[in-house]
């Protein structure tokens, strides 16, 4: 049995079938995201495991002991909440130290784990600081090392950067992924944010609607989409139905629709060499947008289909619009859903 | 704002204030004074508060006064505090019927609330016909919506299901990471809404007329009786029973802001 054993789990609010029938694994010191839109269950996967929730139906294992039934505090896991959840009235110390003092260990061990933790997060200097005087960054930080000091078996991450800009968040996303690797702890950590779910992940579970959509590293999820929805959530697919998509390029992709990642579509002014394997049409560029790095082209092919091509941005656009062009891709990397 | 505006509202300010404390001043110097007929008072004298002070009926309403006012203060912080507890993170649901139960009292009178209270109770003889069970639980009625209102305040102003939660993934039990983690948060909202009860408490001569029995005797009944006696007297127990007003007030404000000083000291910064 792996580490985390989710099995056949249900979860109903009223009237509000919220998860159905979830099976997953979590394999030891992993860390596994569950990504997916707001309102797909994620978030209350996450509080089933950690107690917060009660599941309608299902089991769950943690370290081959079933604890389905067991209260929250007696699970042996660490949480980092969406919002800063640190105690307002205790400065930095006390906040790391509450769940060592609740284990009644001898007052110096406690001060050196804290103050080990608090070197790990960076933030030694602030240890007899208020959570008001700490920014989102920093607070977050503190609640990351008040749930990992007491070393829990399972930490679980909900959504924690979501409050934080967008600077910090990177370099947040990149802070946590050391800390964890660092200490091997089994980590899940939920999101909506599928970069964010790329940059930390080993292993991504794509939620909808209450179920695993696709689950696979990084990687796969992103190359290999197996849905139409995992497509639209992930990366910026073009989804065009496959009947359009074959009328363009004189191909055969099985399937309703087809999913094209716009980097791999290339643009030249000169037909390029035909090839084995590589799909060519001319088309007729209709717009353009700048990404910083990266020139987003819509091309419009015969028939009404649209493509968006994404091109490196070096020091001058190739290309304008109404500019007639041509489009070419590797056959197998076309997807046909 | 323009400056003219400035002075006529500081104009406006001082005319209220000291509109306000003509009275205070006035009954003070009353106090004070054997002789305030004419414009300059005249004879000063400390009688009247030596007169008060050796009267041991005046030191036992005193004494009983600060009984009745904090007993049941206590005991309603209490029942609130574990009432909105529960309502809080079990029945969420029954929160806005708590909140109109504990409302109604803002709508009862004195008078009426004293005498259903004795129509009620004072002719059964256990313990809650006792006439300081019947004032105590009276006064926890009357102060029940400023205490509820105080704390609830203070509740929604942090986010009291999340830090129970974040507590309880610690290994806290919720009830043990109320009082940990939620009272001392709310703490400011629990001393105004305290202050406020002792302030209506310590006024109040209605329900403790009715509801007593002769042998319990609180300030603004001595007072009562001071006037039929003297008024320099009565000037005299009035002015100790705004001091102890405003001594109860300073010492729980010298209090809390001690305790927010030092947390900002230790915070270092």
């Amino acid at each position: 049995m792996a580490y985390i054993h989710f099995e056949k789990i249900n979860k109903i609010f009223g009237t509000n079938h919220v998860l159905k029938d979830i099976d997953l694994d979590v394999e030891k010191g992993q860390l596994v995201t569950l990504l997916g839109p707001s309102g797909c269950g994620k978030s209350t996967l996450l509080r089933c495991l950690a107690g917060l929730e009660q599941v309608t139906d299902g089991h769950i294992y943690l370290d081959g002991q079933e604890i389905t039934d067991v209260v929250p505090r007696r699970r042996g896991i660490g949480m980092v909440f969406q919002q800063y959840s640190l105690f307002p009235n205790m400065n930095v110390r006390d906040n790391v130290a509450y769940g060592l003092k609740l284990k009644k260990l001898p007052k110096a061990e406690i001060n050196q784990k804290v103050e080990q933790m608090l070197d790990i997060v960076g933030l030694s200097e602030k240890i007899s600081q208020y959570p008001a005087q700490l920014s989102g960054g920093q607070q977050q930080r503190v609640a990351l090392a008040r749930a990992m000091v007491t070393a829990p078996k399972v930490l679980l991450l909900d959504e924690p950067l979501s409050a934080i800009d967008a600077l910090l968040r990177k370099n947040l996303q990149i802070e946590i992924r050391r800390i964890q690797q660092q200490l091997g702890i089994t980590t899940i950590f939920v999101t909506h944010d599928q970069d964010e779910a790329m940059v930390m992940s080993d292993m991504i579970h794509l939620f909808h609607e209450g179920k695993i959509e696709q689950s696979g590293t990084p990687e796969q999820i992103y190359t290999r989409p197996a849905t139409k929805f995992a497509a639209t959530f992930i990366g910026n697919y073009n989804l065009p139905t496959a009947a359009d998509f074959n009328r363009a390029f004189h191909t055969d992709i099985p399937g309703q629709d087809v999913a094209v990642r716009p980097e791999i579509v290339t643009l030249t002014k000169q037909a390029p060499k035909a090839e084995d394997g590589l799909l060519v049409a001319e088309g007729t560029i209709t717009s353009h947008i700048s990404h910083g790095n990266l020139i987003r082209f819509a091309v419009e092919f015969e028939g009404g289909l649209t493509l968006n091509a994404d091109v490196v941005y070096e020091n001058k656009l190739d290309f304008g619009e109404g500019d007639r062009v041509f489009a070419a891709m590797k056959k197998d990397l076309v997807i046909g859903l | 704002m323009r400056k003219g505006s400035k002075v006529s509202s500081n104009i406006i300010m001082t005319l209220v204030t000291v509109w306000l404390l003509i009275p205070l001043l006035a009954t003070i110097i009353y106090s004070l004074f054997e002789d305030w007929t004419g414009i300059i008072p005249h004879g000063f004298t400390l009688a009247n508060y030596q007169k008060i002070f050796t009267d041991t009926a005046f030191l036992t309403s005193m004494y009983q006064t600060l009984l009745v006012c904090v007993i049941p203060i206590v005991i309603t912080i209490l029942v609130v505090l574990l009432g909105l507890f529960v309502v809080t993170v079990y029945f969420p649901k029954l929160e806005k019927y708590m909140q109109i139960l504990c409302m109604i009292p803002y709508t009862i009178q004195g008078v009426i609330l004293s005498v259903s209270i004795l129509i009620l109770y004072a002719k059964g003889d256990t313990v809650l016909s006792g006439r300081m069970t019947m004032l105590i639980g009276a006064y926890c009625i009357i102060i029940l919506p400023h205490i509820y209102n105080g704390i609830r305040n203070g509740m929604r102003a942090i986010n009291m299901n999340m830090l129970l939660e974040a507590a309880e993934m610690l290994g806290e039990s919720k009830l043990k990471a109320f009082f940990k983690v939620i009272v001392p948060n709310i703490l400011t909202g629990i001393t105004v809404s305290s202050l406020l009860a002792v302030g209506l408490l310590f006024g109040d001569y209605v329900i403790i007329r009715n509801l007593s029995s002769s042998n319990v005797n609180n300030m603004q009944k001595f007072l009562y009786q001071a006037m039929k006696r003297s008024s320099a007297e009565a000037s005299a127990v009035f002015v100790v029973i705004m001091l102890i007003t405003f001594a109860i007030t300073a010492i729980v404000l010298t209090l809390q802001s001690r305790s927010t000083l030092e947390k900002i000291r230790n915070g270092g910064k």
